[in-house]
């Protein structure tokens, strides 16, 4: 999977490298501005109210 | 090419073979065996991230939120004159929904705890600090002013509430008045509390409640469905006190233990003492925040 991203990213190897920089940013973006905050509230780990 | 290389030298050196694919990639099942492995350390990653963001992403969202609340709070104070001493304060405006009215002080986590208390209980309330129950006491009313707060995250205000002792303070401060609240004695305490730890000068003001209160302790852990604990009575929904015995009380909830749900830490503390504001002096502060 990691390497077939690799192959397929455009470039030489320096501008690869800033590219999958990218990406993981991209991911990491996506999970915790989006995926888990909508999961968070589903999973209970933090209810603290009773009743 | 080099990546096609290196995922197959990978799997050799794993499994101590010492056959080479043919023609780089010509082994299906070790393909396979390889992708399904990326993406189970894959998963693994982004649980441990859950756990990164759980704990330290939502506390540097929330304390934005905290601080808008707080921010917001200042202003309508500094914006609304105190009222005039000689009135009569009879009039008690219900906190709007999702605002801070109130600010919460607990000196024995350190003078700079202070956190905005807005009005509700609701998951997003909660995201930017301590919630108010709706319909429960206001502070210095009799009844019971109860307050949750998140444990792990979010700001975590109630990280460190079972720590809290008998007879330490916990100060709600409102537009007009400092209230003055302290943990009731622990089980266990209340049988010889006066030679005991009721002696101890911050206990001045702190004995055990009688009927119907006579079952009051300073921390209980409980059940999540167990609402009673923010009853008038606490634990006892259906009394009622009567006039003359009715006790303002203060009750904090936050999770238990901490990471999980299971139960819920519940503090009680009891209304002490009040101190209204000096309109001459608005920034005077009460003795006790500095007891710590």
């Amino acid at each position: 999977m990691y390497g077939w991203i690799w192959r397929h990213l455009p470039g030489p190897v320096p501008v690869k490298v800033v590219e999958a920089l990218a990406l993981v940013a991209a991911v990491l973006a996506l999970l915790f501005f989006v995926v888990f905050p909508w999961a968070e509230p589903r999973l209970p780990f933090n209810d603290v109210t009773t009743g | 090419m080099q990546g096609d290389e290196a995922p197959t030298e990978l799997i050799e050196a794993v499994g101590g073979r010492r056959q080479r694919a043919a023609g780089g990639g010509g082994d299906r099942t070790q393909k396979v065996v390889f992708t399904v492995g990326e993406v189970l350390i894959t998963l693994g990653l982004v649980v441990l991230l859950f756990v990164v963001y759980e704990v330290y992403v939502t506390d540097w969202m929330s304390a934005g939120k905290q601080a808008d609340a707080t921010a917001n709070l200042d202003e309508r104070w500094s914006q609304e004159p105190l009222p005039d001493p000689g009135n009569q304060r009879t009039e008690k405006v219900r906190p709007v929904d999702g605002e801070g009215f109130a600010k919460l002080y607990i000196p024995a986590f350190g003078t700079d705890f202070v956190f905005t208390v807005l009005e509700g209980t609701t998951e997003t309330t909660l995201e930017a600090g301590p919630g108010h129950y709706n319909d429960t006491a206001l502070p210095g009313e009799p009844g019971n002013f109860a307050v949750a707060g998140h444990r792990v995250g979010k700001g975590a205000p109630f990280n460190d509430l079972d720590l809290l002792r008998s007879c330490d303070a916990i100060v709600i401060e409102t537009q007009t008045d400092w209230y003055i609240y302290r943990v009731m004695p622990m089980e266990g305490e209340a049988q010889d509390w006066e030679q005991g730890r009721g002696a101890s000068e911050q206990c001045t003001d702190v004995k055990p409640l009688g009927e119907p209160y006579e079952d009051l302790v300073g921390q209980q852990i409980v059940l999540p469905h167990q609402s009673e604990v923010i009853a008038p009575v606490p634990n006892h929904p259906d009394r009622v006190a009567p006039p003359e015995r009715q006790a303002a009380l203060i009750t904090l909830t936050t999770c238990h233990p901490r990471f999980s749900a299971k139960q819920r830490l519940i503090v009680h503390g009891v209304f002490t003492k009040q101190y209204p504001k000096d309109p001459a002096n608005p920034g005077a502060q009460p003795p006790e925040l500095t007891e710590g």
